[in-house]
């Protein structure tokens, strides 16, 4: 074999490899890219994944991710509507729908995150601060039910446990409503970056820190004037007992009496018709009975008396007839 | 190959000779290295041409970048040079997240972040502590890698959100107490509705409230709340106590009284009738012979009185003789 030619195909298998390898490339699962001639981009955004064909050398891939990406913003301090101050942490979940777009306007990644950040930050700041504070805390108005229900319950058991302290206010939009609205603000902003949002979550909202200091005493003393309610209405209850006892004591003792009495006033009522009864049949022969018996009655064993010969009694005992 | 041509010989004569050298070695040596290349892609293709799937994982395969299947455990054969790519995702294992503390030990000191993700509003703008966990399987592992890029992140990023919404629905009370379960059934119940939103391939097992507290500094409070609440039961307890130590006790004694009355009734009416019956018995005889009768009686009286007594017959014509008669003890009896 003639070297010259040997030598020639090695440099050509070599040059054809190179070659080969510069005009394909992978587009991964979960991947889209955007083919770009000298910093031109060509053609539309590749998004189904395979096995592509480029010019090589002149053509570069640029990749970009399909996926669903997350944006992680900084905890913000801002003022609600009704002044308090409080510190919005959100999250977002962003996708890059428009690769062309995305590369012209904000190149990679991390120049999408920068402009999320800016405009999600300014957004949630109008929309926190444009709204009382219970709107991005609570998301319906149930708990003014549940307060409602535990009112009743509490009105029918007659013992009040425990209460929801505090004004409840009513929510007209939710915590859900305005990370909504926020995400939709954001996304029409972002369209123009080739960027779509897919929402927003308020991932923490706490009060700041020298406000939280103030919701802490606003907690204590709340809960001590609970506790102490507990108490009087134990006390109250105790007393109610008490009260109770008493007059149950007196209406049983006095019905008692009451029955006591009546039995024992007709029982002698009863004796009287019985005693009238037998004695006007001969009330001279009573008179004389009663007597004798009230005699016997008088007299109690062992006593004294000193009696004269001319009493009736002894009437023979002196005279002998 | 030869060196033996110095530094200063000649360029043109020496340069066809050098490569005709080279390219001489090269030809007896070729064999060799084809042999060796042969040899290298054969084991790399036999290496790279099947791959072995954990019980607890699935596979996610891709040829040339693009996805073609999930396979369950067990040895799989594969295209060979990077071709076809194997992901393995861990399908089966039950996966956890910690909310507000971490059980392994290197991050048990609690810190300030750890600690941020347990505090919260409620829905009457009070403080709550709470702790949590969200169990999970990759139900789709294709779903799980490819539509969304940092899955953990977004699970934990959702949960959080989540987990505020339903408390911040609350009270502080109902969170600390009775509400516990129904906040983790409804979260877990939200959660898994964002998941399947963004199609995430993730499904939830569970989520359980661990902790769930007051802050520390009002803790002592809440405590005082629970305090009061045993006061309260034991002084009505007392009350109570008392109610039924006395109430029962009166109601027998009344009724004592009551039975008492009624027994002197009858005994009081029994006894008037006896009397009434002995006297018109006495009457009938009386009616029938009248002087004696009233004599006798008033004999017999007479009888079973002085038979008990100490009597003193004075006559009468011994009259004023009192003073003898100063014993104290006794009672003395005038005259009948």
């Amino acid at each position: 074999m003639n070297p010259k030619i040997s030598l020639m195909m090695i440099f050509c298998s070599f040059v054809g490899g190179g070659v080969f390898y510069t005009s394909t490339f992978l587009l991964p699962e979960g991947k889209q890219a955007i083919i770009t001639q000298f910093g031109r981009p060509v053609g539309s955004p590749l998004a189904q994944s395979g096995l592509y064909f480029k010019l090589p050398w002149i053509q570069k891939v640029c990749y970009l991710d399909k996926r669903i990406l997350s944006w992680d913003g900084h905890p913000n301090q801002i003022p609600t509507k009704d002044k308090k101050y409080i510190i919005v942490d959100t999250t977002a979940r962003w996708r890059i729908i428009d690769a062309l777009k995305f590369i012209q306007t904000v190149q990679n990644e991390r120049g999408a995150q920068a402009r999320l950040g800016g405009i999600l930050d300014a957004i949630t700041r109008d929309t926190i601060s444009n709204h009382n504070l219970v709107e991005a805390v609570r998301n319906t108005n149930d708990i003014l039910e549940l307060s409602e229900k535990l009112k009743a319950q509490q009105r029918e058991k007659e013992i009040i446990e425990e209460e929801i302290t505090g004004e409840i206010e009513k929510i007209t939009k939710g915590r859900e409503m305005l990370s909504s609205m926020i995400a939709k603000l954001a996304d029409q902003e972002l369209r123009s970056f080739g960027i779509s949002i897919i929402d927003v979550q308020l991932r923490r909202i706490e009060y700041e820190s020298s406000v939280e200091q103030k919701v802490y005493e606003r907690m204590i003393s709340e809960r001590k004037k609970i506790a102490e309610k507990i108490r009087s209405i134990g006390k109250g209850e105790q007393a109610r007992i008490q009260g109770r006892m008493s007059r149950d004591l007196q209406k049983i003792e006095s019905e008692a009496y009451r029955k006591a009495q009546e039995y024992k006033g007709k029982a002698e009522a009863e004796v009287a018709s019985i005693y009238k009864k037998a004695l006007v049949q001969g009330s001279k022969f009573y008179e004389f009975i009663r007597t004798l018996e009230a005699y016997e009655k008088s007299f109690q064993e062992g006593s004294q008396v000193i009696l004269s010969t001319d009493s009736d009694f002894f009437k023979l005992f002196h005279s002998g007839m | 190959m030869s060196r033996s041509s110095g530094p200063n010989s000649s360029f043109n004569g020496i340069f066809p000779e050098e490569i005709q050298g080279v390219f001489n070695q090269l030809r007896n040596n070729l064999r060799f290295l084809l042999l060796g290349v042969g040899v290298f892609v054969i084991a790399w293709g036999g290496f790279s041409g099947f791959y072995t799937v954990e019980p607890t994982e699935e596979a996610v395969v891709t040829r040339f970048g693009k996805y073609i299947g999930t396979y369950a455990p067990g040895l799989h054969f594969k295209l060979p040079f990077g071709v076809d790519r194997v992901k393995k995702v861990k399908a089966k294992l039950v996966l956890q997240e910690e909310f507000g503390f971490r059980t392994q030990e290197r991050f048990r000191k609690n810190n300030a972040r750890v600690l941020k993700e347990s505090r919260m509003l409620t829905g009457d703008l009070n403080v709550a502590i709470v702790e949590w966990i969200i169990q999970y399987q990759i139900a789709d592992p294709r779903k799980y890698l490819f539509n969304t890029q940092n899955p953990i992140r977004n699970i934990r990023d959702i949960s959080e959100a989540i987990m505020r919404r339903v408390v911040g629905d609350r009270s502080v009370n109902d969170a600390l107490t009775t509400g516990r379960v129904e906040i983790a059934s409804e979260a877990e119940k939200l959660t898994q509705e964002v998941f399947d939103r963004y199609d995430l391939g993730v499904r939830i097992v569970t989520v359980k409230l661990q902790n769930v507290n007051p802050p520390e500094l009002v803790k002592a409070s809440f405590n005082e709340v629970n305090a009061a609440k045993q006061e309260q039961e034991q002084a009505i307890n007392m009350a109570e106590k008392e109610y039924n130590k006395v109430i029962p006790e009166a109601r027998g004694k009344a009724q004592r009284r009551i039975s008492e009355a009624e027994g002197y009734a009858i005994a009081v009416i029994n006894q008037a009738k006896g009397n009434a019956q002995k006297f018109l018995a006495l009457l009938k005889e009386h009616q029938v012979n009248p002087l004696v009768t009233q004599k006798r009686l008033y004999i017999e009286t007479m009888e079973k009185i002085f038979s008990r007594l100490k009597v003193i017959v004075v006559d009468p014509s011994v009259k004023g003789i009192m003073p003898l008669f100063t014993n104290p003890e006794n009672k003395i009896e005038k005259k009948i």
